[in-house]
């Protein structure tokens, strides 16, 4: 649990006049399960973004397995797995395809356990991705994301896509097992008891600004329970 | 804001308040060179072409097709794509169809109206021409109704928009100048253009409504059996060995084959003129050279898809995350784009080069082009009659690659305000470029000029490519998007194709009228660099914003 999977120091960010995120540092440990929390447009999204070398700082630095994900976007994303908030799957590929396509990135792909999870997810191979459903794409995507046992997982909004029942009965049981293989996770959202249920740790977020980064049992702890934390350091709470 | 024509107005006025601006500012300067600067009823001799076309025809063009992408909705829709380019997010407004279509369809036609009014009484025309007042404004009316109809209609192929768009515009383009060639008065020109109007608006309210339900044609399936056919050799059913393999065939799969559809489905009525000219040389030769420009020409629409950064949604410019997490370096997504380019242009090309002799055998022209051939080979022998076929028809194939890949460094960026810049000035060079032809042609002195400058111009030209390219080198090899071997590779790959195009020309242009450093100009001119070299900082630039 020493070894920082993600180093963010100071990290700022401003769209214009607005300031989307400042001066944020994070640190995140090996093999813990992270729950980013915040209101919609606190910045969750943008910090992610510029883990995923999606968005360069513009000041501070971002360091992800000791990589610039910018510089190194290879080294950085091929040992990621990472469901985006945006349904953005090619329309025209075939689920089969997808995944044929997606397995040449990732030399650890598990053919295995693709066939798992899409046998689990009940995905039919030769359906084009435009047929599916909004959560069929959501789980397509989890399974993109999973199938290469990624040394970091990174969520983004996965509750905005995925259905009550996969929530519920697998993401949780998914989030658990890569933890408990020593692997880290990242997911953001904007549901307190979704956070509580999987995370270890939980940061809050708001208005660009980590309000607190601590263990979940400590928070709960010191503050009863994650509601009270939210409002207590936030000052409201996250949108239903 | 009460009502919904209202609120279309607004928005129509909010998006495109710049371009309104620069509008009336340009009428404002014509309105005061004719009141305040001439004299009331003083006679204007502008025999001078070039300045009636900068003050007037240039500025004209150049707003007309504005108005045609704002009332059209085609600045933020995709022009190749099967869904109407009518915004989806107008579809769920509590407002009938009829209203849909009908508020575009009224502004866009007052503006054109407003337009040629203002045109045609605030420019200084030159003296001595009666300047119809009515039917140049039906004309323009025209053009925008049936644009906006056939741009929001749904198409069951991909590309069949621009097709018929650019076969039924230019009906009524022909149709107009066939009338007046034959001295059509006014009011026969606004007998066959003013019924137009509300046939435009029926097709249009048709399109909208087609659209608003969903009712999207799907006509893929009927070239299924060919697709199946085409499918044999990129399909893999194994896995793909590299990640750049696997990316060369999301791009093939993705834009790859629009170039080939394209021509494919315009060959058969280009080569159908065969048939009807095949007792004329001079038909059946301007034939052959529209399907030998065919390839070229389409690749300029098929560029729109090969530059897109989000092939998802089409307003929008920015990478998707999907694209932008790939495990690849930005150099190594330009590289499978660039390859797929080239398997499109060979595709097509392989097309051109099957249909051309089948057609000519086929339509019993064969022999007349063997006779053109052979005396062509008399003339100037076997080996350079060859060399030449093989040059042209390089040249062809480099000019449609060069035309799917000399906008990635703009498309690439994602930044809105460069694309539409860069889209403004084309238009602009495009309006200008037939006025500046004409000066040039019928103006000797500025000939003689141009001759005499001609060296300096292509070494002024050499030294614009050269700075551009160590610009952009300058900067690629700063932020590192490409490693110092390919760079090197790259630059001796560029020397190589340069002195190799140098030397052909030399041999076939062995003339003292042509000194060799003007050869060499020429090369260095021809083989593409440095808008090529700024794809992949373009797409870095996109990617890691």
């Amino acid at each position: 649990m020493s070894e920082s999977v993600i180093n963010v120091s100071e990290l700022t960010r401003r769209f214009g006049a607005q300031t989307a995120l400042a001066s944020v540092s994070l640190s995140m440990p090996r093999g813990a399960v992270y729950g980013l929390v915040g209101a919609n447009g606190a910045g969750k999204t943008t910090l992610i973004k510029h883990i995923l070398g999606l968005l360069r700082a513009e000041s501070g630095s971002v360091r992800v397995f000791g990589l610039d994900p910018v510089a190194d976007p290879v080294g950085v994303l091929s040992r990621i797995g990472y469901l985006s908030e945006e349904n953005d799957l090619p329309a025209w590929m075939r689920v089969g395809e997808l995944i044929r396509y997606s397995r040449a990135f990732y030399p650890a792909w598990n053919d295995a356990y693709a066939e798992q999870l899409r046998q689990t997810f009940a995905l039919d191979p030769a359906a084009k991705i435009k047929t599916l459903s909004k959560g069929q794409k959501a789980r397509l995507g989890l399974l993109i994301a999973l199938a290469h046992r990624p040394e970091l997982l990174v969520l983004d909004e996965p509750s905005s896509g995925l259905d009550p029942i996969v929530r519920r009965d697998i993401l949780g049981a998914v989030i658990r097992a890569i933890a408990d293989e020593g692997r880290t996770v990242l997911f953001s959202s904007h549901l307190l008891e979704e956070v509580e249920q999987v995370a270890d740790h939980v940061t809050m977020i708001s208005h660009g600004k980590i309000a607190l980064s601590a263990p979940l049992d400590a928070v709960k702890e010191s503050h009863g329970s994650l509601d009270a934390a939210f409002l207590a350091h936030v000052g409201t709470t996250p949108d239903p | 804001m009460r009502s919904p024509a209202l609120a279309i107005a607004w928005e129509f006025r909010q998006r495109h308040r710049w371009g309104l601006i620069a509008l009336a500012g340009y009428l404002l300067v014509l309105a005061t060179v004719k009141l305040l600067i001439l004299e009331p009823g003083q006679a204007i001799n502008m025999d001078s072409a070039e300045r009636f076309a900068a003050v007037v025809v240039v500025p004209l063009t150049v707003t007309f097709t504005y108005f045609l992408a704002v009332f059209s909705f085609g600045l933020s829709g995709d022009l190749a794509g099967r869904h109407s380019m009518y915004p989806a997010r107008l579809f769920t407004l509590p407002v009938t169809t009829a209203a849909l279509a009908g508020w575009p369809m009224l502004y866009g036609s007052a503006a054109m109206v407003l337009l040629w009014l203002a045109t045609r009484f605030l420019a200084v025309w030159p003296s001595g021409i009666d300047i119809p007042t009515i039917w140049p404004a039906l004309l323009a009316v025209s053009l925008l109704t049936w644009t906006q109809a056939l741009t929001w209609m749904p198409y069951g192929l991909p590309g069949l928009r621009v097709i018929v768009a650019v076969l039924w515009l230019a009906v009524i383009d022909s149709i107009a100048l066939l009338a007046l060639r034959y001295d059509a008065r006014e009011p026969v020109m606004l007998a066959i253009l003013a019924p137009q109007i509300p046939v435009a608006y029926v097709a249009a309210r048709i399109a909208v409504a087609r659209a608003r339900r969903g009712d999207v044609p799907d006509w893929r399936g009927m070239f299924a059996r060919l697709g199946q056919i085409a499918d044999v050799l990129p399909r893999r059913r194994d896995h793909f060995p590299s990640p750049a393999h696997a990316q060369l065939w999301f791009e093939w799969r993705w834009h790859g084959r629009s170039l080939p559809a394209l021509v494919g489905i315009l060959l058969p009525f280009e080569l159908a003129l065969l048939w009807v000219a095949n007792d004329s040389p001079v038909l059946v030769f301007e034939t052959l050279l529209g399907v030998l420009l065919t390839p070229p020409f389409m690749a300029a629409f098929a560029a729109a898809t090969v530059r897109k950064a989000n092939p998802y949604v089409s307003d929008s410019y920015g990478l998707t995350p999907f694209i932008a997490t790939r495990p690849l370096t930005s150099a190594a997504l330009i590289a499978a784009k660039l390859q797929a380019t080239i398997w499109s242009t060979l595709s097509a090309w392989l097309l051109v080069l099957v249909a051309i002799p089948l057609a000519l055998k086929l339509s019993g022209t064969w022999p007349m082009v063997i006779e053109r051939a052979r005396r062509v080979v008399d003339a100037v022998g076997a080996p350079r009659a060859i060399v030449f076929v093989l040059l042209g028809l390089s040249g062809l194939m480099a000019a449609t690659w060069k035309q799917l890949v000399q906008t990635l460094y703009i498309g690439l960026t994602g930044r809105v305000w460069l694309i539409k810049s860069s889209l403004f000035l084309t238009l602009l060079l495009l309006a200008a470029i037939g006025p500046i032809a004409v000066w040039i042609v019928e103006n000797s002195e500025v000939r003689a000029a141009l001759w005499n400058g001609f060296p300096w111009i292509l070494g002024a030209l050499v030294c614009c490519k050269m700075v551009a390219a160590a610009w952009v080198v300058t900067h690629v090899y700063r932020s590192g998007v490409l490693s110092d071997r390919t760079l090197v590779t790259g630059a001796a790959c560029w020397a190589v194709a340069v002195l190799a195009l140098y030397g052909l020309l030399a041999w076939l242009l062995f003339t003292p009228a042509m000194p060799r450093y003007l050869l060499g100009l020429i090369a260095i001119l021809a083989i593409p660099l440095a808008r090529l070299s700024a794809a992949p900082l373009a797409l870095a630039w996109n990617r890691h914003r």
